[in-house]
């Protein structure tokens, strides 16, 4: 990201390359949220949580924001309102967040009995830098109940002035490829449901242990993410297949990747990707077994920095081109929007993310039981799983806005056929008949 | 603890049934829960309303000043014509345009309709007090703004309450047009008093008759209409 200083004294920033088209989908139901938690061992204070809150958002302008429209392209402002409050959690999280409500903040802070939330607008950032958000609050409000944590992973010290590269636009410093890649578009496989009314947000966590997982991706030859994309995909192409069709359609993950394991940033905006590993029934009937290798192959192809590169150069060269940058916003807004509903949207039948296992300073440790992490509502009627670990406990979280859960279903039976123990918790209310 | 017999895996204990299947959890050793905070809170969140109350009150402040200032600057300064009627029937007809979009969003579309209709008749009527007589005002110009603002409302209606389809749509609007255009003629012909003579609305009406009878033979045939609709489709 990119920090302009006006003479003025005030700062502003330019969105990112992802930013920039989160804002163009927001509706009055839809926003693109996100939200991290975190589970401690005690029951949560409010007050002293307030407390780190105001602390630790100092050390994160990019956060402390608002967003802002310009004639050409959004930007974010330097927000001195008061807040952001944290409040109680509610049952539908994730609910759509309006630029100008919440006293312009673009994130809320929720906790419920011995949980923590962050949610947080994806055109401040993805996952990545609000784990760092999430830990250093985290963090400082252990230290106000008067535990010792050092400054290590993700938590960040807060007297510290934020660096330059924390707020950089990493996307185009590495997107520097001589060539631009195309960008796969066909028509998936879309899950079809009962839409639920607004705003319904159905969530189930699976809780699983990550050895025993690790032991059966071991088992197929492939990782955890790998072995799990793979059940996620075979859900998908289970349920295509028993519900009624015209024509067989290819099954199709968006899954982001981190983008700070090949190219080295410390940002704290977006740094993702998308890769999108599928499987075709037209052309056959796969096997579980066929699906991992698949799968495995194509992660082994795809994810490297020669491919990434070329992937963001793509996406950066729409930014670049001088004549899309004097477009008016609002034609710019309209167009995306277009792309993103016709084409990007029906690009994928699922999204998946895992952000891997989480570290803690050690002395952390032993406050805090386990992570969550929920990509938000879907744009479409799907669903849309996030996996992150922590120590030995695995949560895998599927959020969707539809009544049917027969993915969600097919896929936990799935891990517990192939022998791993999972609890789910749920949030779904339970009236309706499925 | 408890497992659903149907999937196979451990449910939280605040479970009543299984999330994945639907199937009742029934254990006879645990009829109460030990666990007392279920992992989700039972509130439900509220989207927060913006409203956008600065921008109407700037906009109810700068109209009524704009108003004010000329009024007072016709009442002790520029005193040869009533010149400041101009500027304050604009300020209300701005104003009562800007109740649906920014004052009052709630408000049912007829009834702003119609005080946009009120609104612009309320204008032709100062109007009038800078002109010779009122004649051209109660003989011509409210009927065509009382017909333009029925016309509107009907429109709405049928898109609101039969079909806001794409073909029904272009249906409406030309009966529309064909309608408004003869009773304008009509209406200026009343106020000329040259007697009831239909010219240049009805070739309007002829066009729209055309284009009517075509649009009804498209609706009714099914394969013609998805035809048209597949390939006028955007």
């Amino acid at each position: 990201m990119q920090k302009n200083i006006k003479n003025n004294g005030k700062d502003w920033y330019r969105l990112d390359l992802s930013a920039t088209v989160y804002p163009t989908l927001q509706r009055k139901d839809f926003s693109s949220v996100y939200r991290l938690s975190v589970l401690l061992k005690e029951e949560i204070r409010p007050d002293i949580l307030q407390k780190a809150v105001d602390i630790a958002l100092r050390r994160f302008p990019t956060y402390k924001v608002a967003m802002r429209k310009g004639l050409f392209w959004r930007y974010l402002e330097p927000n001195d309102r008061p807040g952001p409050f944290v409040q109680p959690d509610i049952r539908n999280f994730c609910m759509p967040l309006s630029f100008k409500g919440n006293n312009r903040y673009m994130i809320r802070i929720y906790y419920y009995d011995r949980r923590i939330s962050l949610e947080a607008h994806h055109s401040l950032g993805d996952g990545t830098g609000g784990m760092y958000l999430l830990q250093t609050i985290t963090a400082t409000y252990l230290r106000l109940l008067g535990h010792t944590i050092t400054n290590r992973y993700f938590v960040m010290d807060v007297a510290e002035t934020p660096d330059k590269e924390e707020l950089e636009d990493a996307y185009m410093r590495y997107a520097n490829a001589s060539v631009r890649p195309g960008r796969p578009a066909e028509k998936t496989y879309r899950v079809r449901g009962t839409r639920e009314p607004f705003h319904t947000f159905n969530v189930i966590n699976g809780v699983l242990s990550v050895s025993e997982t690790m032991a059966v991706a071991k088992k197929y030859h492939a990782t955890v993410t790998e072995y799990l994309n793979a059940v996620l995909l075979y859900s998908l192409l289970l349920k295509q297949e028993h519900d009624f069709h015209f024509r067989l359609r290819p099954v199709r993950i968006a899954m982001p990747v981190n983008l700070r394991r090949f190219f080295p940033s410390r940002t704290l905006r977006n740094f993702i990707t998308m890769v999108y590993p599928s499987i075709d029934p037209r052309l056959g009937e796969y096997s579980f077994e066929e699906i991992v290798t698949h799968v495995h192959n194509y992660m082994r192809y795809y994810i490297n920095e020669k491919f990434l590169r070329g992937d963001i150069t793509t996406n950066a060269a729409t930014k670049r081109n001088p004549f899309i940058r004097v477009v008016p916003l609002f034609i710019k807004d309209y167009v995306v929007r277009l792309f993103y509903t016709r084409v990007q949207d029906k690009n994928s039948s699922a999204g998946l993310t895992n952000m891997g296992a989480i570290k803690v300073p050690d002395d952390m440790k032993p406050f805090v039981d386990r992570f969550d992490i929920y990509m938000g509502m879907p744009y479409s009627q799907r669903t849309n799983c996030a996996i992150v670990s922590f120590e030995d406990t695995m949560t895998i979280n599927f959020a969707s806005c539809i009544i049917e859960a027969d993915v969600e279903r097919r896929f936990f039976k799935k891990l517990v056929e192939d022998g791993i123990h999972v609890k789910i918790e749920s949030n779904r209310n339970f009236t309706k008949e499925l | 603890m408890s497992y659903c017999v149907n999937c196979g895996v451990e449910l939280e204990q605040s479970l009543e049934r299984c999330p994945l299947c639907n199937t009742p959890v029934i254990n006879p050793n645990e009829v109460t829960h030990t666990h007392s905070v279920p992992p989700f809170p039972k509130e439900k969140g509220q989207v927060e309303v913006v409203k956008s109350r600065d921008l109407a009150i700037l906009l109810s402040v700068s109209l009524s000043a704009a108003s004010i200032v000329c009024g007072l600057l016709n009442l002790f300064v520029f005193q040869r014509t009533l010149w400041s009627l101009y500027v304050i029937g604009a300020c209300v007809v701005i104003w009562v345009l800007a109740i649906p979009a920014i004052i009052y969003t709630k408000m049912p579309i007829y009834i702003s309709l119609i005080c946009d209709g009120l609104a612009i008749g309320l204008y032709q009527y100062m109007i009038s007090f800078n002109t010779a007589n009122h004649d051209w005002f109660f003989k011509l110009a409210l009927p065509i703004t009382a017909l333009v603002t029925v016309a509107a409302l009907l429109f709405t209606l049928f898109l609101q309450k039969v079909s806001s389809a794409f073909l029904m749509t272009a249906l409406y609007f030309f009966v529309d047009l064909a309608f408004l255009c003869v009773g304008i003629e009509l209406l200026i012909e009343r106020f000329l008093e040259v007697g009831y003579h239909l010219t240049w609305s009805a070739v309007v009406l002829s066009i729209c008759a055309v284009i009517v009878i075509a649009l009804v033979t498209i609706l009714s045939r099914a394969r013609l209409r998805n035809a048209v609709r597949r390939r006028l489709h955007f």
